[in-house]
């Protein structure tokens, strides 16, 4: 096909380049920012060429130029695949197809893909503000598609200018809002994914890991996005009985304390339910790990999830999207009263080579209390009196990271004590496993939930004892009970002075709870529920898409007759009336023939019509409101009332009067 | 006569179709565009974005997403809004008539469409479309618009445009909706004027032949008038010039009524055609020299007379042979 050398206006190439800016803003920011730099010039210099007719490169530097920059991409994401790679390729693309936009085809291309590269951000990100992102994008490249459409009907200049294609993408956008909403809520959804997830993280937010080496978390505490919320049935519990139970972990070699084979496949006992249970629902923000989150001791588990003995609860695929679980606890649950051997061993496993000074200590310990309990006490009494520091900021540990941070450093956070305290229990022949998860939690007045931040993760600590079981203890806790009370931040003194930004933050999560359980949240379980509540209950997902179907034709039919319906109302009231009286004597056969003035047509029909001098009347001041010269604002009402009132009578005919 | 021709586009489709979409509804002018008549289907972009719907579809609601699922949703139902101001672009608009002036074989033909508009909507992006040529066009809101689609040459003789459509893709892109219209109201093309005619032969017809030839011998005078450049030296009226002390020429009666007398017999060529050329060029030549002709044609005879109505007839005549 011959290329048509002919340059595009730079009006539609502007509003292209525009829709596809504002569509990659969010995954422009995500990339590397050489890259991001790369697409942006490239767009810039396509508006300056636009502007100055310049010619658009050769192929041959097209093609080297998009080589290097995948080579780039690549590089910088080692490889192309996973979902931030392939989104970043695409915005290359289409940055590299800037360089030949030469048709109307492809500037149609790039805005439409643009659509794309929105709805894939979701993939990464779906917060309440990204509400503004979707229409603003959807919105310019509604106008895009509007002015480029300009061009191939070639009309350059229309009166009304930019802003006119502006509110034509505006109009299109808010016409099309009824369907959209129709489809959103009865189109059906999928039970389960027709294909897997990648293990991949999302931009760098993670959850929890499996594994807990002391200095691992920190990064999760400075992070203060939403971790979950949880709304209760009655009243919530105490801030000190908060824990979020997450990974649970019991293999320790030296450095690393990770989850154990054996307690995480086997299923967990059953919790039997009492009274005094606790009733929530968990709305879990994504966080691409397979945790959910639950108090002790979890009744039963959420769907598509199991608990395991040790009482972690995980699902089959990881947490990609906001999810919502209800959750029965029963915190009076007595957890493993008998400890069998193999957990008995599992649970007091040691490196040898480690930590001589706590084992020492540990040593010293057992000889001097023989009473698990009283041991415990100690221990915790003597965290408590001697100098220990609670703070974000710890070095990283060495080899002897107990010995270091029970002795010399006691500085450190939750996992700094966890750790040294199970090593110092185990030390001491008391069967001992750490658990992390959150603690505590941010609790809405006014929304009625239970905020749990990423910067509320925190690490404890659980002991076998006899005739208690697994008991919690919380080292934590003993050196800085504000950390249980008021969260990790409050506890390492960050936050002074900084209320008002809080209790805005706070009401803007709130917004956000929202529109998790409204938006977010609507899944196949909600649809379901909202179908019974509508006196539709057990619909199949055949009903549904039946369902879907009907309401959307009944919606079209409406837009269809609203926009169909004959004549298009006329924005000017006289003509409005002066229509409306032609259309009821052309019911009668006296229309107004093609051409025909106003004048000429009421002297020819007047004769026959009973009320003919009024016509003849009207057509007089209708030519004297739309041609006259003054302005007649006090005789368009008259005219109208009069149009009104005209009769549509013929003049009674002779033969009609002899009535044969 | 040459029957009046339909052009490519309708004559190559299956009778069947042709069949069908004339029991369907009306083709022929003035019309006014409704359900009957409107067809409507995606444009290939309008297939693309579909496309691109489902990859966003299958991708959000795998992953259950439900801003990717709004966004889709928002960009399908706007496309079934545009389907509909599609369709509303052309319905109720009114096709009056068609018509193209007259030209010679060999030209292009402007054939014009009159389209009025009996809403209060701006009507834009309207396209008349024939087989190979597109004409675009706006009606404005309760007014009328103005198509002119450019045909390419025909023979001579009367023709009518033949299937045409008239489309629009507002206002997107995605949709095309369209409506074939066949004007039966046919148009007129005149003969080819031939590109090597000898000149415009002289001399009346033949039963004033003898008349005008002794006339030329004779020099019959007629009156004076002020000397031309070119008129021959024998021609001037030499004491008159004193008389008046200004140049005069003596005119005769055969140069006032240079009048010409045309008919096929008199017309050099090989075939009727050329002849017919032949004769197109000389009226063509003798209007534009000002001089009166008579067209002499199967036993009819058109002039002598020297005016734009005169010509056309002539011309017209020509074509019809």
């Amino acid at each position: 096909m011959k290329r048509p050398h002919d340059h595009l206006p730079p009006g539609p190439v502007a509003w292209t380049v525009a829709a596809f800016l504002i569509a990659a803003t969010p995954h422009l920011l995500a990339m590397p920012p050489v890259l991001g730099l790369v697409v942006v010039l490239t767009c810039a210099w396509r508006l300056v060429a636009a502007q100055r007719r310049w010619r658009l490169p050769p192929g041959w530097l097209r093609l080297i130029l998009t080589l290097a920059a995948i080579a780039l991409l690549a590089v910088s994401y080692g490889g192309l695949w996973g979902r931030r790679a392939a989104t970043g390729l695409l915005c290359l693309m289409l940055a590299a197809k800037m360089l030949e936009l030469y048709r109307i085809r492809d500037l149609r291309m790039v805005a439409s893909v643009s659509l794309f590269l929105i709805s894939a951000q979701f993939l990464f990100d779906e917060k309440f503000v990204y509400l503004v992102y979707l229409f603003g994008g959807v919105l310019a490249v509604f106008t895009a598609l509007v002015r480029i459409q300009g061009v191939e009907t070639g009309h350059a200049a229309p009166p009304g200018g930019e802003r006119r294609f502006v509110r034509d993408g505006v109009f299109l956008l808010l016409a099309g809002l009824p369907v959209a909403l129709i489809l959103f809520v009865t189109f059906p959804r999928l039970a389960e994914p027709l294909w897997g997830l990648p293990d991949e993280v999302m931009d760098g937010k993670t959850g929890l890991s499996d594994s807990m080496s002391p200095g691992s978390i920190s990064e999760l505490f400075i992070d203060d996005s939403p971790a979950f919320r949880a709304e209760f049935e009655g009243s919530p519990p105490p801030p000190r009985q908060r824990y979020w139970r997450g990974p649970v972990l019991w293999r320790f070699d030296g450095d690393t304390w990770e989850r154990s084979f054996l307690p995480s496949r086997t299923p967990a006992v059953n919790v039997p339910p009492s009274r005094g249970d606790l009733h929530y629902t968990v709305q879990l923000e994504p966080q691409e790990r397979r945790w959910l989150f639950a108090l002790d001791y979890p009744v039963t588990a959420p769907e598509q999830a199991r608990i395991s003995l040790d009482f972690q609860i995980t699902r089959r695929d990881p947490v990609t999207t906001l999810t919502q679980y209800r959750m029965r606890s029963n915190p009076g649950f007595t957890d493993m009263p008998q400890l069998p051997e193999t957990l008995r061993r599992l649970a007091l496993d040691l490196p040898d080579d480690r930590n001589p000074r706590t084992l020492e200590m540990a040593r010293d310990l057992r000889e001097r209390f023989s009473d698990n309990r009283a041991l415990i006490e100690h221990v915790l009494d003597w965290l408590r009196e001697e100098p220990f520091f609670y703070s974000l900021e710890a070095p990283p540990l060495g080899r002897n990271g107990a010995d270091e941070f029970l002795f010399d450093l006691r500085t450190g956070y939750c996992e700094y004590y966890a750790s040294a305290f199970a090593v110092l229990m185990r030390g001491a022949g008391i069967p001992t496993r750490i658990v992390t998860g959150y603690q505590g939690g941010f609790w809405q007045e006014s929304g009625q939930y239970l905020l749990v931040r990423n910067s509320d993760a925190h690490a404890w600590v659980e002991v076998w004892l006899d005739g208690s079981g697994w008991t919690r203890v919380d080292p934590t806790a003993a050196v800085s009970p504000a950390r249980i009370q008021s969260g990790a931040r409050t506890a390492a003194g960050d936050m002074a002075g900084l209320d008002w930004l809080r209790s805005l933050r706070n009401r803007y999560d709130r917004i956000q709870h929202l529109w998790n359980a409204w938006v977010l949240g609507f899944d196949a379980e909600r649809q379901n529920r909202m179908m019974r509540f509508m006196g539709l209950p057990g619909l199949s997902s055949t009903g549904m898409a039946l369902l879907m179907v009907a309401t959307l034709g009944v919606v079209v039919l409406l837009v269809a007759w609203a926009w169909l319906r004959k004549p298009a109302r006329s924005s000017d009231p006289v003509q409005r009336a002066w229509l409306r009286l032609q259309r009821r004597l052309r019911r009668r056969g006296l229309g107004p023939a093609i051409g025909e003035t106003p004048l000429h047509w009421a002297e020819r029909v007047a004769p026959r019509l009973s009320d003919g001098d009024k016509l003849l009347e009207l057509a007089g001041l209708y030519c004297l409101i739309r041609y006259g010269e003054r302005d007649e604002s006090d005789l368009a009402r008259e005219f109208i009332g009069g149009c009104r009132r005209l009769s549509d009578r013929r003049f009674a005919e002779p033969q009609a009067l002899t009535g044969v | 006569m040459n029957a009046a021709t339909g052009s490519g586009a309708g004559a190559r489709r299956p009778k069947l179709f042709d069949r069908w979409l004339k029991r369907r509804a009306r083709l022929d002018l003035p019309l006014t565009l409704a359900y009957r008549q409107i067809f409507i289907l995606p444009t290939r972009f309008g297939w693309m974005l579909g496309v691109l719907m489902g990859a966003m579809l299958i991708g959000s609601l795998n992953f259950n997403n439900n801003l990717g699922l709004l966004t889709t949703f928002i960009v399908a139902a706007t496309a079934i809004n545009s389907m509909l101001l599609s369709f509303r672009n052309l319905n109720g608009l009114r096709l009056r008539h068609g018509t193209a002036r007259p030209v010679h074989a060999g030209q292009p033909i402007a054939w014009q469409l009159a389209a009025t508009n009996p809403d209060a909507r701006h009507r834009a992006g309207l396209i008349l479309r024939a087989a190979d040529s597109a004409a675009r066009f706006d009606v404005p809101a309760n007014g009328t618009g103005k198509a002119v689609l450019q045909l390419p040459p025909r023979h001579r003789g009367w023709h009518r445009p033949g299937r045409l459509r008239i489309e629009t893709t507002q206002p997107l892109g995605l949709f095309r909706a369209w409506s074939w219209i066949e004007p039966s109201s046919p148009f007129l093309v005149w003969p080819k004027p031939a590109e090597h005619a000898p000149p415009v032969p002289e001399g009346g017809d033949a039963r004033h032949g003898q008349r005008s030839h002794a006339r030329e011998e004779g020099e019959d005078f007629h009156s004076l008038r002020p000397w031309r450049e070119g008129d021959p030296l024998h021609r001037i009226a030499w004491k008159a010039s004193q008389r008046h002390q200004t140049l005069l020429s003596r005119q005769f009666r055969r140069e006032q009524s240079r009048e010409v007398f045309l008919n096929l017999e008199r017309a050099p060529g090989r075939d009727q055609e050329e002849r017919i050329s032949v004769l197109t060029t000389w009226i063509l030549r003798a209007d534009d020299q000002g001089r009166p002709w008579t067209l002499e044609l199967g036993g009819k005879r058109f002039g002598p007379a020297r005016s734009e109505g005169h010509r056309h007839a002539c011309l017209r005549a020509l074509a019809e042979l």
